[in-house]
């Protein structure tokens, strides 16, 4: 605790005295990077948005392409993304509530918010893959393409989406959909890992002997932000 | 290196807080959490009326989704993350740049580049049908067939 306890006024750091932003150096590199990583979702989101504008009229309806629900034999659009967008939102504040307990130094409180985060987690990947399944398997009904089959190129019906045709409508619209939700997934799934290392470092008393939990307080700010990145992957994908 | 301690002045450590301080922000981020499931549930129930509303595809729904969102990005970024509570300067360097360039690009891309290749789709790109794929009607019992 005493390197931690000495004044800020008597220490020259940053060759400055203190840093200027009187913020530390871990948690500013960690927004430099959340900075540079809402960019690449800035940039995905408005190639998006390019080729939405481009074909609005021939866009595939989200509302009638995203309408399945777990035990529920029906159609209802919407009503999934909602319950996935509520989960994220509530792991969200079981993480920023580890925060707090961090600052009081309340490890126990830390252990259980964090490993609520951890479940809220990966039930959000989890739901993300049985999403993804019900766009490639795609409806019962299915769609026509001319294909190649035994030799011959035949209008034949076929179902589901990938990266080349999409039973809905365009395939840009599976392609985008893919990459943005897919690039998303993987920063959920790394947050995921990364609270689960935080979580251990927890249990193992790391940041208590620290004195302080700003670690928890940084891999808070990644997982936030991948659930402001979904915020935003919401409206585009779902809503509009 | 055996214990954790660096040697930068931990502004986080005065960052911390008593219990009764801790119940006020705790508060505080549930009134956030209800805020932004109201807003979700707004979303969701202006999406599920939009076709009674005669609101489907609009530019007025349009601008109350994106607007809506936007709300919820700034609670997301200022509370849960905590710019808010943030040096001045800090929060400004980390929103301002930001900001501009996606509106750079929203304008420059989205609006711009968008409209034109639209207006000139025929010539750029005639691979693409004008009309929306047909759905094949008797996929279903085709498709049953096959399976049994």
């Amino acid at each position: 605790m005493s390197s931690h306890s000495t004044s800020l006024d008597s220490v020259a750091h940053w060759k400055g005295g203190a840093s200027p932003f009187a913020v530390s150096y871990g948690k500013m590199m960690m927004w430099f990077f959340l900075i540079s990583d809402a960019l690449t979702f800035g940039g995905l989101l408005s190639a998006y948005g390019f080729m939405r504008h481009k074909y609005p009229e021939i866009w595939p309806d989200p509302g009638q392409v995203f309408t399945h629900f777990p035990f529920y034999e029906g159609h209802i659009p919407l009503a999934y993304v909602g319950l996935m967008t509520f989960i994220l939102i509530m792991s969200s504040v079981t993480m920023v509530l580890a925060v707090e307990a961090g600052h009081r130094n309340d490890k126990k409180g830390v252990t259980i918010w964090m490993l609520l985060t951890i479940i809220g987690g990966l039930m959000f990947v989890g739901s993300q893959a049985w999403e993804w399944y019900h766009f490639i398997t795609g409806t019962d009904h299915g769609a026509i393409r001319n294909q190649l089959i035994d030799g011959q190129w035949v209008d034949a019906p076929f179902r589901g989406a990938n990266l080349t045709y999409n039973e809905y409508g365009l395939p840009v619209f599976g392609d985008f959909f893919f990459f943005i939700t897919g690039f998303h997934g993987t920063h959920v799934f790394s947050g995921v890992v990364l609270n689960i290392i935080i979580f251990c470092n927890v249990l193992a008393g790391t940041y208590e002997k620290r004195g302080h939990y700003e670690m928890v307080e940084k891999v808070g700010l990644y997982w936030h932000f991948v659930d402001l990145v979904w915020v935003f992957v919401f409206t585009f994908f779902y809503l509009l | 290196m055996s214990d954790f301690h660096d040697n930068y002045p931990s502004y986080e450590t005065m960052a911390h807080h008593d219990e009764a301080t801790g119940k006020k922000v705790r508060r505080k981020l549930w009134n956030v959490f209800w805020i932004m499931l109201g807003i979700t549930l707004l979303e969701l129930y202006i999406g599920f009326q939009q076709d009674a509303w005669e609101l489907k595809g609009t530019t007025t729904l349009k601008f109350i989704f994106i607007g809506l969102t936007i709300v919820k990005a700034a609670y997301i970024v200022l509370e849960f993350m905590h710019l808010g509570g943030e040096n001045k300067t800090f929060r400004y360097i980390v929103l301002i740049p930001y900001i501009a360039f996606i509106i750079y690009l929203i304008a420059m891309l989205d609006l711009g580049e968008g409209s034109y290749s639209k207006e000139h789709r025929e010539v750029m790109d005639k691979h693409y049908s004008e009309k929306p794929m047909q759905h094949h009607e008797g996929g279903a019992s085709h498709e049953a067939a096959h399976h049994e």
